[in-house]
């Protein structure tokens, strides 16, 4: 790994100043399971003159509750958020999502937040130096994308525009599903944004000198049934083929409100609005809920090499829908 | 091009120049910079224990976390040490699988020795990992069941099938060291 200046942050605020002035030529490190795959490739274009270390900030890996939140401080482990009492008895979806990340031992280092901000897994932008790379392309800037005439197994089938990587991010489809908030500090202050509108097709929200600093749960979600769905080729060590995170808020057996999000199937988590549309005022049942997934893949364009994703898409969602009922377990 | 940050800055990359941390009990304190004795900025924990401290029993596969072969204990968690940085150990308790026997007598860790009666590797490389994840779930948790020992050791892979073998080995120590509680 080449060099960089290593500097300690110690508040929010320092740590904002900082990548301020380093005016985009410096890099967070939180949990470090992906920052340090990114900077071992050398894949960014330029390589970070300095790393931020901010687990020497205190206190931003807490989870508390009150009356109408839950807050999850960004540096969180995701070991922590899938045993936190709290989270597996009023978000599961959460527990389940932060369980199925990587190994133990990844998990054991990760965080929420950096979970979050993870680079896309597409293999031609992380495509490393050491064997010719950083390949050109549209998320870099330059070119375009390499997925739409090369391999894209594994690429979007939904709203792909431009950049057809997917967003992998299990923590994002679950927090989308719970209409978290995320509260985002920078230099004027803080400001607020919905997971939902967080993402955008080539990356975040998150100008240079801004980070994550928590999650905010509206305890309203936290009544509703909850299911999280991951397809992996692996169980351990692997991102999501597809992922699906449903809340569904039922009153006997009648659907009242939902919220399904899929994730890794376009660049940013896909909220399946005509499939919430399909199965709210309606009583969940097999027909409903296979209904509720065909309109969720309603506009999906497969690329050559990934129609399968469809299908599997259709199948959780249908699950998920199904699962609702069923109480605990799938 | 360099960024023009201003001196304050500079001045607190600076700061941290010694990371002290424990490492199998005994405390280091070394110095960052850039001369062969030296970490640099850049040094992951698993760099740092087989090149500058000479602990080569913590092994590096994929370099990537991906296959668990440099697990070490830190705070008695199993971590992948091939994915943090050195300079932000400061202050952390390290196990390395150099700090499980005794270094005086050569008596193996329970654990290592049912490794040993079970020859539960073939190649062998994938083994100090294997016994560190297997410690930290021992230390939580004494008397784990099969599924709990194969979640435990999802993150770590062995390329010669030992995993039989290595779940037979847990299991034996765990029953080994609590029998007198069952």
């Amino acid at each position: 790994m080449r060099t960089f200046t290593h500097i300690n942050a110690h508040t929010v605020n320092e740590a904002c100043e900082l990548l301020g002035q380093y005016r985009g030529k410096a890099r967070l490190n939180a949990g470090g399971t992906d920052l340090l795959a990114m900077l071992k490739g050398d894949i960014w274009p330029e390589y970070p003159e300095a790393v931020i270390n901010v687990k020497t900030i205190p206190g931003l890996d807490s989870i508390t509750e009150n009356d109408n939140v839950l807050k999850i401080g960004a540096l969180a482990l995701l070991s922590d958020v899938a045993k936190s009492p709290t989270i597996k008895e009023k978000c599961g979806v959460l527990a389940k999502a932060a369980l199925s990340v990587g190994s133990p031992l990844i998990r054991n280092v990760a965080t929420i937040g950096g979970n979050l901000c993870q680079a896309p897994r597409c293999w031609y932008y992380r495509y490393p130096r050491r064997l010719g790379g950083p390949l050109p392309c549209l998320r870099k800037g330059t070119g375009p994308c390499l997925a739409v005439k090369g391999d894209n197994r594994y690429h979007a089938i939904l709203e792909g525009k431009g950049c057809f990587a997917v967003c992998t991010s299990d923590i994002a489809v679950a927090l989308a599903a719970l209409d978290a908030k995320i509260t985002i500090a920078g230099p004027k202050g803080e400001r607020s944004i919905s997971v939902v509108d967080f993402f955008q097709p080539l990356g975040n929200t998150l100008k240079i000198d801004e980070m994550i600093k928590d999650f905010q749960i509206p305890a309203t979600m936290l009544s509703m049934e909850q299911r999280f769905l991951k397809f992996t080729l692996r169980k351990p060590i692997d991102f999501a083929i597809v992922s699906v995170a449903a809340s569904i808020g039922l009153n006997n057996g009648v659907c009242t409100d939902a919220r399904i999000i899929l994730g890794a199937v376009a660049p940013m988590p896909f909220r399946a609005k005509a499939a919430e549309e399909k199965i709210v005022g309606q009583p969940i049942s097999d027909n409903v809920a296979a209904e509720a997934a065909e309109k969720a893949l309603a506009n999906a364009k497969p690329l050559s090499m990934n129609a399968y994703k469809v299908e599997i898409a259709k199948t959780l969602v249908r699950r998920a829908i199904k699962g609702s009922t069923a109480g605990l377990g799938e | 091009m360099e960024v023009k940050v201003n001196e304050q800055t500079r001045k607190k990359s600076e700061e941290d120049k010694h990371i002290s941390l424990v490492i199998n009990g005994n405390q280091y304190s070394l110095e960052v910079g850039y001369g062969s004795y030296q970490v640099k900025p850049s040094d992951t924990l698993a760099y740092t224990l087989r090149e500058t401290l000479g602990l080569t029993g913590t092994k590096v596969s994929c370099d990537d976390g991906a296959c668990g072969s440099c697990t070490v204990l830190m705070s008695s968690k199993a971590v992948p040490s091939c994915m943090i940085l050195t300079v932000e150990c400061a202050g952390k308790d390290i196990t390395t699988i150099e700090g499980l026997g005794d270094p005086k007598t050569g008596t193996l860790d329970p654990l290592q020795q049912s490794f040993v009666d079970h020859t539960a590797f073939q190649c062998g490389f994938c083994t100090p990992g294997m016994i560190m994840s297997a410690k930290a779930l021992l230390n939580e948790n004494p008397h784990p069941t099969e599924e709990e020992i194969k979640e435990a050791l999802s993150g770590n892979f062995c390329r010669c099938i030992s995993h039989y073998q290595v779940l037979e080995a847990v299991l034996a120590a765990s029953e080994k060291d609590g029998g007198d509680n069952d």
